[in-house]
């Protein structure tokens, strides 16, 4: 890896560490590697609930930066029933927390993607760009995803997600808070009502022409879908 | 008290040495939870139903909170079975060590992570990947390949290569630092495929 690569290493949940962690980070700390250290707190977890969780995320935060030599702290508060960080308590948790940092330090903060839904969906395309906008208006440096169906199936990720996080977040720039929370609570109305039935999407072998590494008219499809859905939301890109 | 310097982690490990023994089912079940609630009472912090928050006061009560979160509660240690304190003045010394300016690749793929300072009209820089989601072994260069060709991607995240040679790539053995290696490697020519060799993974 190169020193200008982001050399990431995870705490543990909550406000806790763990030698392996701490070993790694001396040596990249002494070889002037940029350093990356993230963690995702667990809403409805050790903490409590979102006051709770954001106090502990914040606290997380600071210790990554104050003690643990870190360059950008990578967060991602995640229910601990719905296991997604696009939820409408992670998404509070996540904006609570990133704009009390920001307005009060000059930290680098990102935030990571978990979506319910799978690829190829427009569930998906709206949870990722819910998240977008909220980690956009709430200040924060970098957005990180996205880890579709929740990050644990095999091959459920493809590169559309991150261009509607790309594409989402660049609309939110500069936009007035008030107008980015209408907008993110009409986006979780549409999908919140899935909860119990998520589409599980396809696998990157079915969104994309593997030969040339293109997605297939199918997925633009839906991603039209979603921008139109967007639309009504109240934001156009 | 004023600071002597900032803690850094090897003064952490010292203090995680010197400090005080606490089981890890304490730390988890009593005191997370027992300080969260307390801070939370202390600061009156209580959110509403915006998921942005639109009151400053709030916003700054709750960034206090989090500072005392960890002055009162320290850091745990799972495989010392301690906690390390650190006090306000060393904290804020360490937060002066922080980039405000982060140069993420080289060369012409290189990008700036900086303070964007609230919802500027600088965009974030995208990381797009399978944020650790398992990717099987024959497709793993072709998907990552699929995210450095995106014009609004800034840098890689990889995914968690689900086996090597045929071998789940198990915690704590060769097999974990050899899926490493190829994913390193996977993610290397899958940037060079794309033409953005000096992109930061």
């Amino acid at each position: 890896m190169k020193h200008s690569d982001l050399h990431e290493c995870s705490q543990l949940n909550e406000m806790k560490v763990d030698m392996a962690m701490m070993n790694v980070i001396s040596a990249w700390h002494l070889a002037g590697n940029n350093i990356l250290v993230e963690q995702m707190p667990i809403i409805g977890g050790y903490c409590g609930g979102v006051e709770e969780t954001a106090i502990c995320d914040i606290a997380t935060t600071i210790a990554s930066f104050a003690l643990l030599n870190a360059d950008i702290h990578l967060g991602g508060p995640i229910h601990v029933r719905w296991g997604t960080t696009t939820n409408r308590q992670s998404l509070q948790v996540a904006a609570h927390t990133a704009m009390a940092l920001d307005t009060n330090t000059d930290l680098l903060l990102g935030n990571q993607y978990y979506a319910m839904a799978g690829p190829c969906t427009v569930m998906n395309l709206l949870e990722t760009a819910a998240q977008a906008i909220c980690d956009t208006a709430s200040g924060r440096e970098l957005l990180s995803g996205v880890a579709s169906a929740k990050g644990v199936v095999k091959n459920k990720v493809s590169a559309m997600e991150a261009r509607m996080m790309g594409e989402a977040s660049m609309a939110a720039c500069g936009m007035d808070i008030s107008d980015a929370n209408n907008i993110i609570d009409r986006i979780l109305g549409e999908y919140e009502v899935n909860y119990y039935n998520p589409p599980k999407g396809k696998t990157f072998q079915e969104c994309y022409d593997l030969d040339n590494i293109q997605p297939t008219d199918e997925y633009l499809d839906v991603y039209e879908n979603a921008l139109s859905k967007l639309s009504d939301c109240g934001i156009d890109f | 008290m004023t600071a002597r310097r900032y803690v850094d982690v090897f003064e952490a490990y010292n203090r995680f040495i010197d400090g005080e023994h606490i089981s890890e089912s304490d730390w988890d079940y009593t005191i997370i939870p027992n300080n969260a609630s307390l801070m939370k009472k202390r600061y009156d912090i209580k959110f509403g139903s915006n998921i942005l928050p639109e009151d400053q006061d709030l916003v700054d009560r709750l960034f206090v909170a989090g500072i005392d979160m960890l002055i009162t509660t320290g850091i745990y240690n799972i495989n010392t079975g301690t906690r390390m304190k650190i006090s306000e003045d060393e904290i804020y010394e360490g937060l002066k060590m922080a980039p405000k300016t982060l140069r993420l690749g080289e060369g012409k793929d290189m990008v700036e992570c900086f303070q964007r300072r609230g919802n500027s009209i600088n965009k974030p820089i995208i990381e797009g990947g399978p944020t650790g989601a398992p990717v099987s072994e024959d497709i793993y260069a072709t998907v990552i390949e699929s995210y450095a060709q995106e014009p609004v991607v800034d840098t890689i995240v990889s995914g968690v290569l689900e086996s090597v040679k045929g071998h789940h790539s198990v915690k704590n053995t060769p097999w974990e630092v050899r899926a490493t290696l190829g994913e390193l490697n996977y993610v290397h020519n899958a940037l060079y495929e794309a033409g953005r060799p000096g992109m930061a993974i």
